[in-house]
């Protein structure tokens, strides 16, 4: 039996997957590299983040929960970097934690590179816990005598020590915690944190949608979505980070992931009504 | 608490290394008797274990606190914590001796893709040497030389890091293609799955922003108090704010409910770990 070519619908349904990975790595590195910068919309668990940092008075005390590896850097450290910068802007300390063990270097040398932007002085003004293995234990420990717990900073001072803890010996004299972090911490600081103490989260992309359930609840009271709720962030506070370039990247790869969404459709449906009209 | 060296200089050097070796020596005694137990018996030793310690923090966690916010068991978190440090180190200690173990056996019996081998051991040496002495240099317990600094910014910041963000970063590619193959609309319901994800994708993105506001002219400000349905209907057509409507009013509620399923199903593997019902615990 003699068979018929391919038509152009049935070769798009088979379409080699290296060209659409090669289609969605153009599309990515172009609109990084093109000048096009859209404004954002400020959505409202981001504009929720931001007055809740604004509400802070200079001096106040944050814990910042680390807990990302390399795998989510490009959606974690924009959050990161947007949300120290904020802090150091309304001149708030703040001290960092980890229970990933990479995160502990990747958000203490972040911290290194950012701080002298805002003259803030290890010890003075922040300091780095390092990692903790379990951090639901850590933070009843925080709440019950932070220094006895944390005992030692990455740089191997005991915390007690520090001019920035000096009178601090519970997570009850904090006045927010923010967890940036892609797994699921969030739940271990709602259950364990001091019940007075805000928590903001930065979760990536993937883990928001499940956060919007706190936010309704008020246990948490505000929250940056990934790369995209970092470049609102970034809006807010009248700065270009990273977040900005790498939303702008995402934008652009959605609109080629429906067009490829609606193509396939269409594909599918044309082949099928050339399969029915040849019987 | 009374067991804790509390200052190590005040109560002496020599006390306390006195205590580390004694603990040492007791837990080095202790691993012959564990292997020298039938399975039962080991199996009663996790049992028991696992019971009291699910029995601690259950009870800490469900009595009631006094004014000060602690109840009889609080004091003791503290330690459990550095009990938790100690058995987390000696579980990566184990699982790093398993892992050179294997691979060094790969390249003395030069078993198939040896090669392999050399490479993570060659690495994880590499990697901790300069990890730990970077650490060390952090507390300034050794000289952080430019051959140190830089030897652990070209692994970590420049190998380590580039490399993760590259695996997950491949994920991305994998749901473009899936997402082509396999997002067909078959039936209403995934047609209304498929509409609805397209304006969430275009909605939460500065490209939902820049075509409703830019382009359709919509306004971005809040809806009027006292406005007609007209109006309430314009203001609220904007993708952005439809999104976020997605979001807030289906997606939370959904998420709600499975969150108790969840919820409710940990609670119950919860009960059979703390019970050691759940078969290959022990």
């Amino acid at each position: 039996m003699q068979t018929r070519p391919p038509t152009f619908w049935e070769r798009m349904l088979a379409i080699d997957r290296r060209i659409l990975y090669l289609l969605l790595f153009v599309d990515i590195v172009a609109f990084l590299l093109l000048p096009i910068r859209l404004r954002a919309a400020i959505s409202p668990p981001v504009q929720k983040f931001y007055d809740e940092i604004e509400k802070l008075q200079p001096g106040d005390l944050v814990m910042i929960s680390s807990n990302w590896s390399a795998s989510t850097i490009a959606e974690n450290q924009p959050q990161l970097e947007a949300v120290i910068r904020h802090l150091m802007r309304k001149k708030v300390r703040f001290t960092i934690i980890s229970i990933e063990a990479q995160a502990r270097d990747l958000s203490h040398r972040l911290a290194m590179r950012l701080t002298p932007e805002g003259d803030y002085e290890y010890g003075r003004d922040w300091a780095h816990f390092g990692f903790v293995p379990s951090l639901a234990i850590a933070i009843k420990g925080m709440v019950n005598n932070l220094p006895d717990t944390v005992q030692r900073d990455v740089r191997g001072n005991a915390v007690g020590t520090l001019p920035l803890l000096k009178g601090i010996t519970s997570l009850r004299q904090y006045k927010m915690v923010i967890d940036v972090t892609p797994s699921g911490t969030l739940p271990i600081w709602i259950s364990y944190a001091p019940k007075e103490t805000v928590i903001l989260y930065c979760p990536t992309s993937v883990m928001a949608a499940e956060a919007y359930t706190f936010l309704d609840s008020g246990q948490i009271k505000g929250m940056i979505t990934g790369a995209k709720g970092s470049q609102e962030y970034e809006q807010l506070l009248g700065i270009v980070g990273l977040g900005t370039p790498f939303a702008n990247a995402i934008s652009f790869s959605h609109v080629l992931i429906i067009l490829f969404i609606f193509l396939g459709n269409l594909a599918l449906f044309m082949s099928r009504r050339q399969n029915r009209q040849e019987g | 608490m009374w067991w804790q060296i509390q200052n190590p200089e005040s109560e002496g050097r020599i006390l306390v290394w006195a205590i580390v070796l004694g603990a040492f020596i007791l837990v080095l005694g202790l691993i012959p008797v564990l292997h020298a137990l039938p399975p039962r018996g080991r199996r009663a030793i996790i049992v028991v274990v696992t019971f009291f310690a699910g029995l601690f923090f259950a009870t800490e966690f469900f009595t009631p606190v006094g004014p000060d916010g602690k109840n009889f068991l609080t004091d003791y978190i503290q330690p459990a914590q550095q009990m938790i440090q100690v058995i987390s180190a000696l579980a990566l200690g184990l699982g790093t001796y398993g892992l050179i173990r294997l691979h060094l056996r790969n390249v003395v019996q030069r078993r198939p893709q040896w090669g392999y081998s050399v490479v993570l051991l060659l690495s994880f040496l590499v990697m901790a040497g300069f990890s730990i002495a970077n650490t060390l240099s952090e507390q300034q317990l050794v000289e952080k030389t430019d051959f140190l600094e830089r030897g652990f910014a070209l692994l970590f910041d420049f190998t380590l890091v580039q490399l993760d963000a590259a695996m997950f970063s491949l994920i991305a590619f994998y749901i473009f293609s899936a997402a082509y193959r396999a997002f067909r609309i078959r039936s209403v319901e995934a047609g209304i799955l498929m509409f609805t994800a397209m304006i969430v994708m275009i909605g939460i993105v500065p490209l939902g922003a820049y075509l409703s506001y830019q382009v359709l002219g919509l306004s971005p400000a809040p809806t009027p108090k006292d406005a007609d349905w007209i109006t309430v209907l314009v203001h609220n057509l904007a993708l952005p704010k439809i999104a976020d409507w997605v979001l807030i009013y289906l997606n939370a509620p959904v998420q709600r409910a499975i969150e108790f399923g969840v919820g409710i199903g940990g609670l119950a593997m919860a009960i059979r770990l703390w019970l050691s019902l759940e078969r290959g615990v022990t």
